[in-house]
């Protein structure tokens, strides 16, 4: 029995830092084509659906069919800003992978002792 | 434990043999059958990181397995740690600093040795079977499996670790069997949720945006994957090597592995992903889902997440299971069509690697043992190479290659064999 409690408790650290890392890393990189898309202008299409909340922040964002803005076309600044902004989170989270693959090859650990990344010994 | 006698055989036949003892003989064909094993690991595996990419036409198929293969043998080789103690998860071989226990070494190691190549074979043999079939399987689970039948068949049911002593995830239960039910559940959740968002966030992109940036995603996410797996499985040849080496008395450092074990073993996985298991990219790229790059990036993030978060989690995970998982999460976070059926045979595989696995490996060293010493050794071998020469002509009936891995999963030469079993009757 013992081995299915350490299993479950390890199965739920493992689903919280998947989700954390495996869905949200792509949420954020999503977010960056999208908002890329907007911020070349043009790279929407006309989405007569009523947008959900996070549509409306985005539209308020980057001016885009919420009327705020005289031409949807146009490239947006703010666009492409977020989107390296996005980018470069996800390429950070690529780097920490890097990392743990690493310092697991080298027999050390990463921890994160008041939010610092750093190398222990296994 | 009738294996003394036999012992005392090996020493006997050793003159026959020519140039080498017995025991050198042994040593030779055990590190032999390792690295023929890390080389079946490779191709096996090649799908777990590659196939989406494939699939989506991300990467061409040939530069997919390039790209794998030198992340493979970069990996390999980043592994400074060594694994020696591998085989102590499940088996009762070897004492907590990774040295053979003290009884198995008479003769040269040759008790040990047998045992080693018995679940070697088994693990071999099921990887190549496994691959016939088109199924992704665990490689780790199969070596482990093997080592599990032979230390049973060698020394009897106490020579296996089943559960462990309770300190923590251990044994058979706790390495094998808890992980490949959770790990697969885990990925497809991930891998769902995953999905899901990207498509809520992007459904008013054009199309243009969402195919270049996702492929660009989705070979990153799958070039860590690659990256890892080298690191990881490579390690477990090494480590198993190692054992062989230090039984044979050829090495006796436990806190090291041989320059040219490293070198060999990271080569061999290389080699393996580099000819590309492309009966398993198939199944995992074109089998489950119709997959596209939004989900391609989804599925490898969320096996590249999982893996390095369960490998620092020290919750050992098999990539197949989780790569696996992770496809089939991205078509149900879509609600796409998944070919559940499909799916199911590959869970039949997995719950049967570990016995199957065993009993190739039990079925060695009982051959093995009962002819006894190198000549065992030898013959085992034989029966391995005889064994893999079969399935691959049988594989050569029905090819796949990177010409045809994506062609439509319909009205195609089908992955599994069974379609040409009734032309098998004419010939």
């Amino acid at each position: 029995m013992h081995n299915v409690i350490f299993a479950l408790d390890g199965a739920m650290r493992v689903l919280v830092v998947g989700l954390l890392f495996g869905a949200g890393l792509p949420a954020v990189f999503a977010l960056g084509v999208r908002a890329l898309a907007h911020g070349d202008g043009g790279g929407t299409e006309s989405n007569p659906e009523a947008p959900h909340l996070l549509g409306k922040v985005l539209a308020l964002a980057y001016g885009d069919g919420s009327g705020t803005d005289v031409n949807p076309q146009a490239p947006h600044l703010l666009g492409k800003v977020l989107a390296y902004l996005a980018f470069a989170v996800v390429v950070g989270g690529v780097l920490l992978g890097l990392t743990v693959i690493v310092a697991s090859g080298l027999g050390k650990e990463l921890t994160f002792d008041g939010g610092v990344p750093t190398f222990v010994d296994e | 434990m009738n294996t003394a006698p036999h012992l005392g055989e090996a020493q006997a036949t050793a003159p026959h043999l020519g140039l080498v003892d017995a025991a050198t003989l042994t040593l030779v064909l055990v590190i032999a059958t390792a690295l023929a094993f890390d080389f079946t690991n490779g191709f096996h595996d090649t799908g777990n990181a590659m196939a989406t990419s494939i699939a989506t036409g991300a990467l061409k198929p040939k530069v997919a397995v390039a790209l794998s293969a030198v992340l493979n043998l970069v990996g390999a080789f980043l592994s400074v740690e060594v694994a020696l103690t591998i085989t102590n998860a499940v088996v009762n071989l070897q004492d907590e600093s990774g040295a053979p226990k003290a009884e198995l070494l008479a003769d040269g190691g040759q008790a040990l040795l047998l045992i080693i190549l018995a679940g070697l074979v088994g693990g071999i043999v099921w990887n190549l079977f496994t691959w016939l079939y088109g199924l992704p399987s665990s490689s780790s689970h199969a070596l482990l499996g093997g080592l599990v039948g032979s230390t049973m068949a060698g020394l009897g049911f106490g020579g296996v670790k089943w559960t462990g002593d309770g300190t923590k995830l251990d044994g058979v239960v706790g390495k094998i069997l808890l992980p490949a039910v959770i790990s697969p559940v885990i990925a497809l959740l991930v891998a769902a949720v995953g999905t899901w968002l990207i498509f809520r966030i992007t459904r008013s992109v054009s199309e243009r945006y969402q195919q270049h940036g996702f492929r660009v995603g989705q070979v990153g996410s799958a070039s860590l994957v690659s990256l890892a797996h080298g690191t990881n499985d490579a390690q477990k040849t090494m480590g198993v090597m190692t054992l062989a080496l230090i039984a044979a008395g050829r090495w006796t450092d436990t806190e090291a592995v041989p320059f040219w074990v490293k070198l060999s073993a990271a080569t061999a996985i290389a080699l393996g992903t580099w000819l590309g298991g492309w009966r398993i990219i198939r199944t995992l790229g074109k089998g489950l889902i119709e997959i596209s790059p939004a989900q391609g990036m989804a599925a490898e993030s969320s096996s590249a997440a999982v893996i390095l978060s369960s490998s620092h989690l020290g919750f050992a995970l098999s990539t197949t299971h989780v790569a696996t998982g992770s496809i089939l999460g991205s078509g149900v976070g879509r609600r796409a069509p998944v070919r559940w059926n499909v799916a199911g045979r590959m869970v039949a595989a997995w719950a049967i690697t570990l016995p199957s696995a065993g009993l190739v490996g039990a079925l060695m060293w009982f051959v093995g043992n009962s002819i006894g010493g190198a000549m065992g050794a030898v013959v085992i071998f034989a029966i391995l190479v005889a064994l893999s020469t079969w399935m691959w002509m049988r594989s050569r009936r029905a090819p796949i290659g990177a010409h045809n891995v994506n062609d439509a999963w319909e009205g195609t030469p089908s992955s599994s064999p069974s379609s040409t079993r009734s032309r098998d009757s004419v010939h």
